[in-house]
């Protein structure tokens, strides 16, 4: 049986329903345990005082990584039926400038912030109330919003692709950006602060 | 302790990843699909049969009435789809076919300008086992001079009925349907809806509609 099983059709939208409740649970979970439900523990990424979040974030992307290269591999997965989100240029700068500045302002990105809803803090909570209002909007939105939202189409495009190396190379650079990365914020981590 | 116990753990974790960083480059593609597999005599019995294209007014149907799973791709450059594309289309480069993900049971339906490349990215999409797939047989052109632009050519009962049901499609999709039958002057052109005024044309030739067409299809694109 090959993975991926709801695009297979190994499960129906039953079954990918309670897979996804399941997996978002763990995830939330991980998330509360690496101490991302913290408001200030996010933003001491901003001041360089913890790097908990590229730590954490960029070891999910490594293990993903590896994980779906390999499995792969091996042929348990096939990896041409694993959704890769289309780039729109223009759109998708606008939406990450965006997404930053609601980041650094409120000190939490949407997936944090429904563990620090979850966990009863209320900053979380209003939050997850502004990300609904802003996903109602916009959906209300939609028909205005839809030239915009197509401009600037690129595709489907992977790191491999837009950079002309093969998917291991690509691989390798990754996994040795993220140890450079990991090593680099350990030093930043621990240097004496001003004042401290 | 608990601390010395935590760093050998990560250094233990670091070393599995770099491990298999490196092995990586050396253990070739994991894309099942760069090796897919054509049967030969299948795909020349569907195109035998003319079961591997649609034409302009079946997939404005399709669209019409929103066909379940019904995916209309434009594998031109990423400009000329900004510029003009089908309602519903998406786009989708032709070197990004292994790895962009359709569902089995999804009516895949290709087209480019002339018709060309979506006949080309049909029998990759078929090499890599998706079953439901089509290319738009006459291209842009087709769906612009039938859909958009249909003409009254033929006056007999049975050719009036047709025009009328592609003049309603016509309509529905913000077209103009003529039904003045008269030679087209030295600058006809067919109207893009909704593009700028400085693009919202594009120039025939004064030709009949099979010797434009053909000379589009020679172009190859």
């Amino acid at each position: 049986m090959t993975a991926p099983y709801f695009e297979l059709g190994y499960f129906g939208t039953r079954g990918a329903l309670v897979a996804a409740l399941v997996i978002g649970i763990a995830f939330g979970w991980c998330l509360e345990s690496a101490g991302m439900g913290s408001a200030r523990k996010l933003a001491g990424q901003f001041y360089l005082t913890d790097l908990t979040v590229f730590k954490v974030m960029f070891s999910a992307v490594v293990t993903a990584m590896l994980g779906l290269f390999w499995l792969g591999r091996i042929g348990v997965l096939d990896i041409s039926r694993v959704y890769v989100p289309e780039t729109y240029l223009v759109p998708q700068l606008v939406g990450g400038l965006l997404f930053g500045v609601g980041f650094a302002l409120g000190g939490l990105c949407p997936g944090t912030s429904c563990v620090a809803a979850a966990t009863g803090r209320l900053d979380g909570v209003a939050l997850v109330f502004g990300m609904w209002c802003g996903v109602l909007g916009t959906g209300l939105l939609f028909p205005a919003l839809a030239r915009f939202y197509e401009r600037t189409p690129r595709g489907v495009l992977t790191l491999p692709q837009v950079a002309h190396v093969p998917y291991g190379v690509a691989v390798f650079l990754v996994v040795l950006a993220a140890l450079v990365g990991f090593m680099s914020a350990e030093r930043i981590e621990a240097r004496p602060r001003i004042g401290a | 302790m608990s601390g010395n116990r935590e760093r050998w753990i990560a250094r233990g974790l670091a070393a599995v990843a770099l491990t298999l960083g490196l092995l990586a480059p050396l253990a070739g593609s994991p894309y099942r699909a760069n090796h897919a597999a054509i049967d030969v005599p299948a795909l020349a019995r569907t195109v035998a049969r003319e079961e591997d294209h649609v034409t302009a007014l079946e997939l404005a149907q399709w669209i019409k009435d929103r066909r379940a799973g019904l995916r209309v791709l434009d594998v031109r450059s990423p400009e000329e789809y900004e510029r003009y594309h089908l309602p519903t289309a998406e786009h989708l480069a032709l070197d990004s076919l292994t790895i962009v993900p359709f569902h089995a049971d999804d009516t895949l339906v290709l087209y480019s300008e002339g018709g060309a490349h979506a006949a080309q990215a049909w029998v990759l999409l078929r090499a890599l086992g998706y079953r439901n797939v089509y290319f738009l047989r006459g291209g842009l052109y087709e769906w612009l001079e039938q859909v958009m632009n249909p003409t009254l050519a033929d006056t007999t009962a049975a050719g009036r009925d047709a025009f009328a049901r592609a003049a309603t499609l016509s309509r529905y999709f913000g077209g103009v349907p003529r039904s003045d039958i008269r030679t087209p002057p030295a600058d006809e052109s067919i109207a893009l809806p909704g593009a700028t005024r400085a693009t919202s044309v594009v120039p025939l030739p004064t030709r009949t509609t099979s010797t434009r067409l053909d000379a589009i299809r020679r172009r190859g694109c």
